[in-house]
């Protein structure tokens, strides 16, 4: 076994180190060169494909037709995309392995998951017009620059939406790059354009030149922490300096007159320059090394955490040391990790010297643990990682205190890294990759693969969910497989029955998709949720069934959705029959219908015989109506709704009534030049008597038969209101009154007439005495009150009287209790 | 996810918090400035989670309503927040989109955030009118916004309307939306019980949703894996109580009178705010930080908004107490405040002395500003109050509640359509006879339809149509409720008001106001169904003692509606007792084992479909209150918005009038 630190190389005061993962990649006779080749983050899958401005040896005819090849990094090849459609400009990866085509045109093609089939959408008009010059992807979406300078960014892929960024200035971009959102102060995508000697920053809303004077830059590139640009000027230097343009962090000198093919970052704090087959890598404070041991061409991967460097017969990793990987291992350390590691190959040759070592780092042998657990999960051989284990288990077993959880955590870790990164999988993940990734979008990266058993076998061993797999599996089933239907949904029923969280209705999606509209259906039973079996079950013209779904649901916009389409497809009465029998589907439909198409709703309560709601429907017409004419004319058809039933004579009989007010109060206007209309018949009454018009509101009481009651209410509220003292007083010479004589006297006094209000006390005769004493204080009246008491005998309340009232009135009141003793 | 760690209760800050990060997410994702555009109503509920200078900073400039259609194209960003559910909303947007995208020069970006999802009705309406491209579009999950600590409302205006008068059960679906997103955090409601038609339709869609709950976690890539391992019940909820409002339409019809309900009734408060003008404040100036935060324009200058809620010092031990008491309480508070005052100016002051008053200065001076603003409102409810139409009124519902005949408060009502009371107090009276009556005989109801008809106008035609359609206003019908034994069984239509009344004790004499001891007091003297149903669950023993005075009789014990079943079958709508176990009963069982016999406070979430009062709230905080000192258990009340009488027949009150 070759040391560990056989890989290693020195730069500056670090150590980086170059890990082959495999070995024949290619073809041999695969011309490299002549290939653009990109690859997925998180160590994806490789996409290659002929670079169409280089010219190539003619192979004969199969070669010939162009294709985008998708590889692993083994060197497997996943799937063959053959293009007929336009030139490619540029081809590129999102984080969940999604592949974009990017056509000159201006056409995207998006394929999900390695083997479905793509979806395409537009950049727009703009790009049709001038045509897409290249694009630069991030991990969620990407920019694109056209042929006039313009940016054209896309920044979701579920629903993509281009959205033109600021203007750039015009002139050659001799090279460009994007920040991703996540990265940028302003959390949208920011553009770096090197135009003339300078660098323009392009986001949505704003394009600023940053002022550099060193350009033209052949190369820009943006570290993966989004924090610092590198920059290959023309004089062969690379620059590094911070992403807010702020701080210019080092320099460094090529001595090549060529510029270099490819400018990548490789982690955080290392630049690769990338010749034919030669790189140099620049690490901090421009301190360099060179590798020119390749002897093929070279295709720079870049990822979060280093660089996978790609030729015909390699695969490589190169990245920064990893600092555990280092202390454990790094010639001549002392470092507790590294001693650990030694007194487990003393114990091995049964050497005394073992417990030494552990003597020695006792006080922080727990750091030492942490530290080898670490360094083994950062380490591709196996066997390594087993010595590394084995140190860390050793340190473990002397400690009295030690919580294992990190130990047992990366030992799972490590088999699961172990059985991706098999060749013929082939995703070399790295420990740090595999934790940004995740372990559910690791699964999901086996099953784009058809991993399925691999991917079932990581999901128990991780304790993560399974239901992904199957339904992946079932759609790929339903897709490729070429049995028949009941055989097919047989199987995959099950399959899939009693996993918990399966949804059949994506795999019911991906058979209607492939033309198999029964198979759909039939696996469309199988759904638990009803919702969404709807907009399927609309699709293969189910619509009963699928509003009765939605029904069930519960969702009213989902019931909503499948009434809409149902309007369109069906002619009128049987829509109105389908909904009859589902009340919560006629509330949705009569709810809606109010504020757009009342004309639907009106031949459905005629279809469904709803007289009353018919006759409402044109009463709230007759409302909205603007003159006296239209409103009596539906009224009038309202009423002739429900005339042939007499369980709604009164309704009837008030909308007759309503239309004769509106007559009533059309003649009022005229003659009376005040606006009458839209008064209600009290009000109406009331009005008439506040402008003295008894005899006409005499008419109209007697036209609408109000009650004596309800008008002695409004005429003496009307009379109060405008103080109509003389007519009131004419009133208090009546013999009866409908509502007493009570409220007269309140409402008077109410409004301040005292004098008024106190001519109506000795009408309320049924009232208690003392009542009426307090009627007459309130006039003021205290000798009135004493009167009362005296009259009714009673020597108490005078008394009481007697307290409140003043000046005369008390001698009043004392002269009324003598003559009360008097009597006596 | 399992029960939250942390939570000891629910913690309705978190979901305001939460709220208020989710929606400035969303438009800083806007870059630049932006102009926003608004639905009126939702503009009182974003205040009530984030400020408008919160949103500046957030580079909104200018804030539209989407019903002024007066959006204009001073900014390039233009965001249309609004709620999905409505078609009607929807096109709106469509056209205003269009007509921004056609009158303007600048090449605009329009992006929409759907509140509290995005729906495919919009999407599809969007489609037909063309801009469905044109806008970027993404939702905000606002379902439950907290009033109060112990308050969760769906803001959904409309609800009741929707429930009761066009039986559209959107407000179901966005309650269990809700509830269930609150099951995700605090985990399964160990139980629900309910009372009412829709109850059972909201805890039937409770269920489901578990279910599919499963299948949507896991074929939900962004959510986290964890939860589509299942729901386990939780640590912190004992129980979900839904009240439907259908079951208890008379709570709402009567005159509340507690201070918060006469500040509703009169005032009317919307998002915790009412407005009011500023001579009822006694003129005083408009406070420092206004609390009006929201994206309202300003108001006229004689209105003035003023905020009702916990940060002011002395409304939170106001706001439920009977408005008789408030008097008093007022006056106590002034003369302290006063004698604080002298204590100041009299006696000779250390240094220390005036700085420790000093440090008190603002929360005195606050406190000073609060007692001028509630003395103030309090004599202008009292102006109404004592008004002779005020105590006619209350007359009349009085006697209904307590059980007399109602035929003997007929001619009280006739006297106050006669005196051109507001329409809606005397459908109120109407209704809650009709309720409380199961109708009202055909010929009375035909004679009151007549009068009311004539004395605000045949429009109300369809408002009277409309009442009937909601069950508010109807005649009574042989075939009705509880004199035919045949509709005794399951699904009963009506309920037995004079045989629930005696059983569940709805009425009570000698009520206490100042120093309460039952809810009663809410209403000075009725007690509401709809709360002691939730005492039904809660406060078995009391309840009990309150029915049987006779020593002896054993309370009922036993969880949920147990020792109540008789008198559940004798009130309308269906009753609701679900019990929800963890697919995994192992594993609940040892976490209850592991949480041993540490049995944190417990919980009661009260749910109240189609519209909660402020009365009710105030009995259901004196339960709370009751149950914190006896077992430390408390309620957390949710409710689909706040509603009041007025607000519940208004749904049906047309408000057109003929030939405007």
């Amino acid at each position: 076994m070759s040391k560990a630190t056989a890989d290693w190389t020195r730069v500056g005061d670090r150590f980086y180190r170059r890990t082959q993962l495999y070995d024949s990649i290619f073809d041999p006779d695969l011309e490299l060169e002549n290939y653009i080749v990109t690859g997925a983050p998180y160590s994806g899958a490789v996409a290659l494909y002929r670079d169409e401005s280089k010219i190539y040896s003619f192979r004969g005819s199969q070669t010939a037709k162009s294709s985008i090849d998708l590889y692993s990094c083994a060197g497997k090849l996943i799937r063959r995309i053959t293009w007929d459609k336009g030139r490619i400009v540029a081809v590129g990866w999102s984080e969940e392995e999604r592949l974009l085509v990017v056509t000159n045109d201006g056409t995207v093609r998006s394929y999900a998951d390695l083997q479905s089939d793509f979806s395409p959408f537009s950049l727009g008009h703009d790009a049709e017009e001038y045509g897409v010059r290249g694009c630069k992807f991030w991990s969620t979406g990407f920019v694109a620059l056209l042929g006039n300078n313009k940016l054209v960014a896309v920044t979701r892929y579920d629903e993509p939406r281009p959205q033109a960024l600021a203007s750039a200035p015009v002139g050659e971009v001799i090279s460009w790059t994007v920040i991703p959102p996540e990265y940028t102060s302003s959390r949208s995508v920011e553009v770096l354009l090197a135009v003339d000697g300078t660098v323009h920053v392009v986001d949505a809303a704003e394009c600023e030149d940053r002022g550099l004077q060193a350009g033209p830059f052949r190369h820009i590139s943006v570290s993966p922490n989004g924090k610092f640009i590198s920059l290959y000027t023309d004089d062969g230097k690379v620059w590094v300096i911070s992403s807010d343009f702020q701080d210019r962090l080092s320099e460094y000198e090529s001595k090549v007159k060529t510029p270099p093919k490819d400018l990548q970052w490789c982690g955080n704090n290392a630049i690769v320059l990338a010749w034919e087959d030669e790189i140099h890598l620049v690490g901090p404070n421009g301190a360099a090394s060179k590798f020119d041991d390749y002897n093929s061409f070279v295709h720079l991967l870049p990822d979060i955490d280093g660089i996978r460097i790609l030729t015909n017969t390699v695969c490589e990793f190169l990245q920064k040391v990893p600092d555990s990987t280092e202390e454990v291992y790094r010639v001549g350390s002392t470092s507790p990790g590294s001693v650990l590691l030694d007194a487990v190959e003393q114990l091995d040759k049964k050497s005394p010297k073992a417990d030494d070592n552990i003597q020695m780092i006792r006080s922080n042998l727990d750091e030492a643990v942490d530290v080898c657990v670490r360094a083994a999960g950062q380490e591709y051989s196996v066997h390594r990682q087993k010595q590394l284990l084995k140190a860390a288990s050793f340190g473990k077993s002397v400690l009295d205190l030690y919580n294992s959880d990190d130990f047992v955590d990366m030992t799972e870790v490590l088999r699961v890294l172990n059985a991706v990164r098999f060749y013929e999988i082939g995703l070399p993940i790295s420990y740090e990759q595999y934790i940004r990734l995740t372990p559910e979008r690791l699964v999901q990266r086996l099953v784009n693969r058809q991993e399925y058993l691999l991917a079932l076998k990581v999901s128990e061993f991780l304790h993560l969910p399974v239901d992904r797999i199957y339904v992946n599996w079932a759609r790929q089933k339903v897709r490729s497989s070429s049995t028949d239907e009941d055989s097919l949904c047989e199987e995959i029923v099950r399959k899939l029955n009693g996993k918990r969280g399966v949804s059949f209705e994506e795999v019911a999606h991906a058979a209607y998709d492939e033309g198999r509209g029964k198979l759909a259906t039939e696996l469309l039973e199988h759904e638990p949720r009803a919702g969404k079996q709807v907009p399927l079950l609309l699709s293969v013209g189910e619509e009963s069934v699928a509003l009765d779904k939605a029904i069930e649901s519960g969702d009213t916009d989902l019931v909503f959705y499948v009434l809409l389409n149902l309007k369109k497809k069906m002619p009128l009465s049987s829509f109105f029959r389908t909904i009859n029998s589902r009340p919560v589907a006629t509330s949705i439909v009569e709810s809606s219908a109010i504020d757009q198409d009342q004309e639907l709703l009106k031949d459905f309560y005629y279809q469904d015989d709803r007289r009353v709601d018919g006759s409402n429907l044109l009463l709230s017409e007759a409302l909205a109506a603007g003159d006296i004419n239209a409103a009596a004319d539906k009224m009038k058809m309202a009423a002739k709704l429900l005339r042939d039933s007499k369980d709604y004579t009164a309704q009837v009989v008030a909308l007759e009534d309503a239309q004769k007010l509106l007559r009533f109060q059309e003649a009022f206007e005229k003659d009376l030049n005040e606006p009458f209309v839209g008064l209600s018949v009290n009000e109406t009454l009331s009005k008439l008597i506040k402008t003295g018009n008894m005899k006409r509101s005499q008419k109209v009481q007697t036209e609408f038969k109000v009650s004596d009651k309800t008008f002695s209410w409004i005429r003496l509220r009307a009379l109060v209101s405008r103080r109509y003292w003389i007519e009131l007083e004419e009133l208090s010479k009546g013999k009866k009154s409908a509502i007493g004589w009570e409220p007269y006297f309140n409402e008077i006094l109410g409004a301040g007439n005292t004098k008024l209000a106190s001519l109506f006390i000795p009408k309320c005769t049924h009232l208690a005495m003392a009542e009426r004493i307090e009627m007459w204080l309130k006039c003021g009246l205290a000798n009135k009150a004493g009167e009362e008491a005296l009259k009714a005998k009673d020597r108490n309340a005078l008394e009481e009287l007697r307290t409140k009232a003043t000046g005369s009135a008390q001698l009043d009141i004392d002269r009324m209790i003598a003559q009360l003793q008097k009597g006596r | 996810m399992a029960a939250h760690p942390a939570a000891k209760a629910i913690n309705t800050q978190e979901i305001t918090d939460k709220a208020r990060r989710d929606l400035l997410q969303l438009l800083e994702a806007v870059r630049g400035k932006k102009n926003l555009v608004l639905e009126r109503s939702l503009a009182g509920t974003i205040g009530l989670f984030v400020k408008f200078s919160t949103l500046q900073e957030y580079g909104v400039d200018k804030v539209f309503f989407l019903e002024n259609h007066n959006v204009d194209s001073s900014q390039r960003n233009v965001i249309f927040l609004l709620r999905g559910d409505n078609a009607k909303t929807v096109r709106t947007v469509a056209e205003q989109i269009k007509l921004v995208r056609s009158e303007s020069k600048i090449d605009h970006e329009f992006s929409i955030i759907w509140i509290p999802r995005r729906t495919r009705v919009s999407d599809m309406v969007l489609e037909e009118h063309g801009v469905l491209g044109e806008a970027t579009i993404s939702e905000l999950a606002l379902y439950f916004v907290p009033l109060e600590q112990d308050l969760m409302s769906l803001e959904l205006e409309s609800s009741f309307s929707d429930l009761y008068l066009r039986k559209e059960p959107t407000s179901v679906f966005a309650s269990a939306t809700a509830l269930m997103r609150l099951q995700k955090q605090y985990g399964l409601f160990p139980r629900i019980l309910g009372k009412g038609d829709n109850a059972k339709r909201l805890a039937d869609l409770l269920q489901r949703m578990r279910s599919e709950e499963d299948v949507n976690a896991s074929s939900d890539p962004s959510k986290t894996y964890l939860t589509s391992f299942g729901l386990t019940p939780s640590s912190v909820v004992e129980n979900l109580i839904i009240i439907d409002r259908e079951v208890d339409f008379p709570t709402v019809l009567a005159t509340q009178l507690t201070y918060q309900g006469l500040i509703d009734e009169n005032f009317g408060i919307s998002n915790n705010q009412i407005e009011v003008d500023t001579s009822v404040l006694g003129g005083a100036p408009a406070p420092p930080q206004q609390q009006s935060g929201t994206a309202q324009p300003p108001t006229a200058a004689t209105k003035r908004k003023v905020p009702l809620d916990s940060s002011d010092k002395l409304y939170p031990s106001l706001r439920d107490a009977n408005f008789a008491t408030i008097g008093p309480t007022l006056n106590q508070t002034a003369r302290r405040l006063q004698s604080d005052q002298q204590n100041i100016k009299q006696q000779d002051q250390s240094i220390a002395d005036l700085r420790s008053f000093v440090s008190k200065l603002p929360s005195y001076q606050a406190e000073q500003a609060s007692l001028k603003t509630h003395t103030g409102l309090a004599e202008e409810i009292l102006k109404v109050t004592r008004s002779e139409v005020f105590s006619a009124m209350l007359e009349v519902q009085q006697n209904l509640l307590a059980g007399s005949d109602p035929s003997t408060v007929h001619e009280n009502i006739e006297e106050l359509i006669a005196r051109d009371v507001p329409l809606k107090t005397v459908l109120r009276l109407l209704c809650l006879e009709s309720c409380l009556s199961n109708g009202i005989r055909s010929r009375d109801l035909e004679s009151f339809k007549r009068q009311i008809l004539q004395a605000y106008g045949f429009q109300h035609i369809l408002t009277l149509a409309d009442l009937e359609k909601i069950g508010l206003l109807v005649p009574r019908e042989s075939h009705r409720g509880y004199l035919n034994p045949i509709a005794g069984a399951a699904g009963q239509t009506a309920t037995d008001w004079n045989a629930v009344r005696k059983s569940l004790n709805l009425w009570i004499d000698d009520v206490q106001e100042t120093d309460p001891n039952d809810t009663a007091y809410v209403f000075s003297g009725y007690a509401p169904l709809s709360v002691r149903l939730v005492q039904c669950i809660l406060q078995k023993s009391y309840l009990s003692g309150l029915v049987n005075t006779r020593p002896g009789s054993t309370p009922p014990t036993g969880g949920g509606w147990k020792g109540f079943e008789d008198t559940l079958t004798r009130i309308r709508g269906a009753t609701v007792d679900v019990t929800q176990k963890g697919h995994d009963a192992d594993a609940s069982h040892a976490r209850k084992t592991l949480r041993g016999s540490k049995e944190g406070p417990k919980v009661s979430v009260v749910f109240f479909l189609g519209g909660v009062t402020y009365a009710e709230i105030a009995a259901l905080r004196f339960v709370s209150g009751q149950l914190e000192k006896s077992s430390g258990r408390r309620i957390v009340i949710g409710t689909t918005h706040v509603i009041s009488g007025n607000r519940a027949v208004g749904a049906a009150v047309e408000k057109r009038k003929f030939v405007e």
